[in-house]
């Protein structure tokens, strides 16, 4: 990966932009505290779209809107120089897949022209069209949200304060690795333990392909091991008989329903839930999730404080205008939190955006959803959602499941990741 | 006649722009039914070039052939839980319109890894298969019989196990032939004829 400084993308912007010579330069005069607040950090005279996120929402609709209309500026604000798949990184705890397989750079959206700006947006300020980065900000025409989700680490006790050493490996990337190390290094005859949130929360059927994974890898290397599930929910919340059936291979998986875990201690190595305490020699929290914080400080979620609601059709903000919302934040689409769902609002949102800046009407589409799930370390299943717009809001045309795991369906999973991650970021 | 003559220069034009753009250069949102296609690319790729091994390329598809599968997959006449929603949503659409896109849209050729003497003994066993999908592998458009080459080659091997085990189009008496000749081919076989016709041009 290049390290692409501020001075760096502003010079390769301009360039791009054809502005010549940038009206500022950076820590010279505007250096400060409140200075660099009253400047643009890459003034243009072009319509600016600025993305905020470059996950499988944000990268997809930076990419698309570039292809659709070439004149528009697109800036893509995401701290992270490289792309991990949340898809598929559930292979990398039980040692089928490796972190590089599923890790990618921006350089396909470079390629498109997206200014790809490795910085995290600070705030929105929907009144005045621009957001904030840590000293200066940027000026938009339209802005798309699309931060995923951020945990709410206060629901659990001893949670917060324990971060490091309780993890998630909700958000692809360095505890992706770190987890499948503490599994790794677990004794045999050890206790893992999965903790699955209540709903919503991103991706329905993870916590439970992770479930088998994890009973995979103990099955196959660490034979007197136990995998203990507490759900919060009343039952499995995804492919419910799919799973059923794949668990049956593993005598060492105990699912527990209605176990809402509460607090966790990791000097007692203990979890509690609302009954009950349990002992775990490796644990994995998955937290409770809302929106991504800037989504929830810029007032963008609803009255429950947690997720996003948006217009159906453009993926508008009903609360502030010009404000664009995608993928894992929103709420009120029958559609689950998924890359596929969230890569397919992209979509819709950049040919949206495209007609609206070119007083263009907004044609109707409707996300589709293509679902795999791995059950073992070569069969997988898989869940299918199509919709269609009626009266402006969108409706399940219909949902179909795969009859059962196979490695055929594992196969077409190789495929459909090879394909959309190029579609996101190819 | 003047008119008509400049029309059909502009027309021509317009072609030959669309001809030589990667796909969605030119306003690629404007082309007619892009917009009813744009969720099919997360599978089967940019402009229905699909870049994996698992889905077929639809680009360049007849647009018959193309109408015929979408409505099996609808009905469930060929059974597929990926498909069968997305069907649904295609006719919803409009299948003439997501027929015609694809159509329009030039054939990139999956990428060929196969090792050259897999293709050969493919070459080698394709005799029964040239009958009807012809010595190039590009079938018959006017009898429905759908060009082979070029197509991925495990999107190929999958359909064959489908035929031979009866799982495409269970009971459909026009497939009973291809069905009886697949049944006579070994497994291990259909990679061969797979890396075979992927790797025709």
């Amino acid at each position: 990966m290049t390290q692409f400084t501020r001075r760096e993308f502003l010079r390769a912007g301009a360039a791009g932009a054809g502005v010549g010579v940038l009206g500022l330069s950076l820590g010279g005069g505007l250096a400060g505290c409140a200075a660099p607040l009253t400047a643009d950090i890459a003034p243009t005279t072009r319509r600016r779209v600025v993305v905020i996120g470059g996950g499988w929402g944000g990268a997809t609709a930076a990419k698309y809107i570039r292809m659709g209309d070439p004149s528009i500026e697109v800036i893509l604000l995401e701290p992270n120089r490289e792309f991990v798949s949340c898809p598929f990184s559930n292979l990398v705890l039980s040692g089928v897949r490796k972190i590089d397989s599923i890790t990618f750079g921006y350089d396909g959206l470079r390629r498109h022209g997206v200014r790809v700006l490795h910085e995290a947006a600070t705030a929105i300020e929907p009144d005045r069209r621009r957001v904030r980065l840590a000293d200066g900000y940027l000026q938009y025409d339209r802005l798309i949200v699309s931060p995923g989700v951020e945990f709410q680490w206060e629901q659990v006790e001893g949670l917060a304060a324990n971060q490091d050493k309780v993890l998630h490996a909700w958000k692809a990337g360095p505890q992706t690795v770190q987890l499948a190390r503490q599994l790794q290094s677990m004794p045999d005859g050890g206790v893992f333990v999965l903790t699955v949130p209540p709903i919503a929360f991103r991706c329905p059927p993870g916590p439970y392909e992770r479930a088998c994974q994890v009973a995979w890898y103990l099955k196959t290397h660490k034979p007197k091991s136990k995998l203990i599930v507490l759900d919060a929910n009343q039952n499995i919340v995804s492919k419910t008989g799919l799973f059923r059936e794949a668990w049956k291979a593993y005598p060492n998986l105990e699912y527990r329903a209605s176990n809402k875990v509460i607090a966790v201690d990791p000097g007692l190595r203990e979890v509690r839930t609302e009954f009950d305490k349990v002992k775990y020699d490796v644990v994995n929290l998955i937290p409770p999730q809302r929106a991504g914080t800037i989504a929830v400080q810029a007032d963008l979620v609803g009255a429950d404080k947690r997720w996003c609601e948006v217009n159906h059709t453009t993926y508008e903000s009903v609360k502030h205008k010009n404000v664009h919302v995608l993928g894992d934040s929103t709420i009120g689409l029958p559609v689950p939190k998924s890359g596929n769902v969230a890569n397919a609002m992209g979509k819709i949102c950049a040919i949206a955006v495209v007609a609206l800046l070119n007083d263009k009407p907004v044609p109707l589409m409707a996300p589709g959803n293509t679902c795999y799930s791995w059950v073992s370390d070569r069969e997988a299943i898989a869940v299918v959602n199509a919709y269609k717009i009626e009266n402006g809001k969108v409706v399940q045309i219909e949902q179909t499941l795969t009859p059962a795991q196979s490695p055929f369906v594992a196969q077409r999973a190789e495929g459909w990741a090879k394909s959309i991650w190029h579609d996101v970021l190819g | 006649m003047h008119t008509m003559a400049t029309a059909l220069l502009a027309c021509t034009a317009l072609l030959a722009v669309l001809a030589v753009s990667d796909g969605w250069a030119a306003g690629p949102f404007d082309a007619p039914g892009f917009t009813k296609v744009f969720t099919c690319t997360a599978c089967h790729g940019p402009a229905g070039n699909s870049p994996s091994d698992s889905m077929p390329i639809l680009a360049g598809m007849p647009p018959a052939y193309f109408k015929k599968q979408i409505a099996a997959y609808a009905t469930g006449k060929r059974p597929s839980p990926e498909m069968a929603p997305y069907a649904k949503m295609v006719m919803h659409l409009g299948a003439d319109d997501v027929a015609a896109y694809f159509a329009a849209q030039k054939m990139q050729p999956a990428k060929s890894a196969a090792d050259p003497a897999a293709v050969e003994r493919g070459r080698k066993a394709s005799d029964q298969c040239i009958v009807c999908h012809g010595k190039e592998g590009k079938g018959d458009v006017d009898k429905g019989i759908p060009s082979l080459a070029g197509q991925p080659a495990g999107f190929l091997r999958e359909q064959m196990l489908l035929f031979k085990t009866d799982k495409r189009n269970p009971g459909d008496v026009q497939l009973k032939a291809i069905k009886a000749i697949m049944a006579t081919i070994q497994d291990a076989t259909f990679a061969d004829l797979a890396a075979y016709y992927s790797s025709l041009r």
